[in-house]
C-alpha cells in the first residue's frame, strides 16, 4: 500500500530524515514511537506530500508521489488525523464531514449526508451533527476529524500523535475509535506516544531516532526485548 | 461672528445631491477595491513566484504614490496615451478604486496569514486543491477577522474621494466649493459640509459594528 525508498529530508543544513525505508501492507496497522524531534512526525507527513522529500522515493496504492504526479488524486486516498484536530471552525460537524466528499468525490449532498450520519454514528457523535468544533471536548473534535477522514472513504489513515493534544481522561475515546478501525482491517500509520496502544492494536512497531528507523518489529517482541541501546534508553524512560 | 442658518437651510439639498455621488464613488470604487485587493491579497501569498512580485509591485506603487497623483495620471495623463478624454466618472471610480484594492490587499493578506496553517493542512490532506480551499475553508475565515479593519478602509475611502473634486466631479466637497463660490458663506457650507461626511462615515462605522457583531460566530480553535 505504502512504499517507501531511501527518503531524506532536511531544512536547510539540518537534516531531517536520514535515509528511511519502509513498506506497509494491506491492512497492516504500523505504529511509529520515538523521541520528539526524531523525525517521525515529518516522516508520516512525507507519505501524503504535506512535506515534500529532499529525496528517495515514495509510493502509495501504485503512485509514486512527486511534482509530476496529481497529488490531490493520491490524497484522496490517505486520510490523516492531525495533533491538533484541525476542524473547520466556520462549519458544523457534520458540514465539516461532508465537505471533502461533496467538493472531491462530487458526491450528492444527500449521499454525504446519509454518508456522515453514518460515521458520526461509529465514532459516537450522532447526536453533535449540529455542533460547530468549539462546542465539542478535545475528544469529541478529535473523533470528528476522523470520520472526516473516513468519508473520503480512504484507503490508508495517517494518524499524527492523535491524542498528545487530548486531556488524559480523553485519549480512551479517541483510541476505542482507532483501535475499531484497525480491526475493521483499516490499513494504518500511527505516530504515537500511547506505549499501551502501540503494543496491543500494532502489527508492527518503528523506534524511530535521529531521523533513522533505529529497530523494528512486532510491538511485544520489541518492548520486552529491544535490541538497540537507544530503544532500551528510550523505553525504560516511557514505560 | 455671524451664523446665517438660512444660507445652511437652503444650500443642504444641493450638498446631499453631492453626498448622494459621494455615496456612490464610494460604494463602487469599494466593490472594484475588493475584488482587485482579493485577488492581489491572493497572489501575494500564491507559490507561484511571478504572480508574487506582481502582486508586490502593485501594492509598493499605489500604496507608495499619493491618490492625487493618481486621480491625475488618470484624467490627464491616460488621455495622452490613448489620445481619448477619460470620463470624469470613470477616472474618479479608476483611482479610488485601484489604490484601495492596494490597502486591501494588504488587509486580505494578513487575514489569510492569520488562519492557522493546520486549516489549510486540512484540507489538502483531503484531496481539496489549494483554490478549493482557499474558497470553502480559508477566505470564509479570514472574511470575518478583516471586517474591522476592512471598515476602516472605506471610512478612508469616503473621505478620500473628496479629493476627486479636483477634477470637477462634483461630490460633496466640490458641491461645497461651488455655493460659497456664490454665496462667499465658508463657515456655514464647509461645517455642513463636515457634519454630512460625519453622518455618512458614522453610519458605516455602526455598520461594520453590526457585521462583526453578527459574524462573531463560533470560530475559535
Amino acid at each position: 500500500m505504502i512504499e517507501i525508498k531511501d527518503l531524506h529530508k532536511s531544512y536547510g543544513d539540518v537534516e531531517v530524515l536520514k535515509g528511511i525505508d519502509l513498506t506497509v501492507n494491506e491492512k497492516e496497522v504500523v505504529v511509529i514511537i520515538g523521541p520528539s524531534g526524531s523525525g517521525k512526525s515529518t516522516f508520516l507527513r512525507c507519505m501524503n506530500y504535506l512535506e515534500v522529500p529532499t529525496s528517495g522515493m515514495v509510493k502509495v496504492d501504485g503512485i509514486e508521489l512527486g511534482k509530476d504526479s496529481n497529488i490531490n488524486k493520491v490524497r484522496e486516498e490517505v486520510g490523516m488525523v492531525f495533533q491538533r484536530f484541525n476542524l473547520f471552525p466556520h462549519m458544523t460537524v457534520i458540514e465539516n464531514i461532508m465537505l471533502a466528499p461533496i467538493k472531491v468525490r462530487h458526491v450528492s449532498r444527500s449521499e454525504a449526508e446519509k454518508t456522515a450520519m453514518e460515521l458520526l454514528d461509529r465514532v459516537g457523535l450522532a447526536d453533535r451533527a449540529a455542533a460547530y468544533p468549539n462546542q465539542l471536548s478535545g475528544g469529541q473534535q478529535q473523533r470528528v476529524a476522523i470520520a472526516r477522514a473516513l468519508a473520503m472513504k480512504p484507503k490508508v489513515m495517517l494518524f499524527d500523535e492523535p491524542t498528545s493534544a487530548l486531556d488524559p481522561e480523553m485519549v480512551g475515546e479517541v483510541l476505542d475509535v482507532m483501535r475499531k478501525l484497525a480491526e475493521e482491517g483499516m490499513t494504518m500509520v500511527i505516530v504515537t506516544h500511547e506505549m499501551g496502544f502501540a503494543r496491543e492494536v500494532g502489527d508492527r512497531l518503528l523506534f524511530v531516532d535521529e531521523g533513522k528507523i533505529l529497530e523494528q518489529g512486532d510491538p511485544k517482541e520489541v518492548f520486552e526485548h529491544p535490541k538497540e541501546e537507544r530503544t532500551k534508553a528510550f523505553l525504560s524512560k516511557v514505560l | 461672528m455671524n451664523f446665517n442658518f438660512d444660507l445652511v437651510v437652503n444650500s443642504f439639498p444641493l450638498l446631499l445631491l453631492g453626498a448622494g455621488v459621494t455615496i456612490k464613488i464610494t460604494v463602487l470604487s469599494v466593490a472594484v477595491g475588493v475584488v482587485i485587493g482579493l485577488l492581489v491579497g491572493i497572489m501575494r501569498i500564491c507559490s507561484i513566484l511571478p504572480l508574487r512580485w506582481l502582486g508586490a509591485i502593485y501594492v509598493d506603487f499605489f500604496r507608495g504614490t499619493p491618490l492625487l497623483v493618481q486621480i491625475f495620471l488618470v484624467y490627464f495623463a491616460l488621455p495622452v496615451i490613448t489620445g481619448q478624454r477619460v470620463d470624469p466618472f470613470f477616472a474618479a471610480i479608476a483611482s479610488c478604486g485601484i489604490n484601495s484594492g492596494a490597502y486591501v490587499a494588504e488587509i486580505f493578506r494578513a487575514g489569510i496569514q492569520s488562519i492557522d496553517e493546520g486549516q489549510m493542512e486540512a484540507g489538502r490532506s483531503l484531496g481539496m486543491t489549494w483554490v478549493q480551499t482557499m474558497r470553502y475553508i480559508i477566505i470564509p475565515q479570514a472574511f470575518k477577522r478583516v471586517i474591522p479593519p476592512l471598515g476602516n478602509e472605506f471610512i478612508a475611502l469616503l473621505k478620500d474621494s473628496s479629493l476627486v473634486s479636483v477634477i470637477g466631479f462634483e461630490e460633496l466637497t466640490r458641491r461645497g466649493q461651488l455655493i460659497i463660490a456664490k454665496t462667499y458663506g465658508s463657515l456655514e457650507i464647509w461645517f455642513s459640509v463636515a457634519v454630512i461626511y460625519l453622518a455618512m462615515t458614522l453610519t458605516i462605522s455602526r455598520f461594520v459594528a453590526y457585521l462583526e457583531w453578527r459574524y462573531k460566530t463560533d470560530d475559535r480553535n
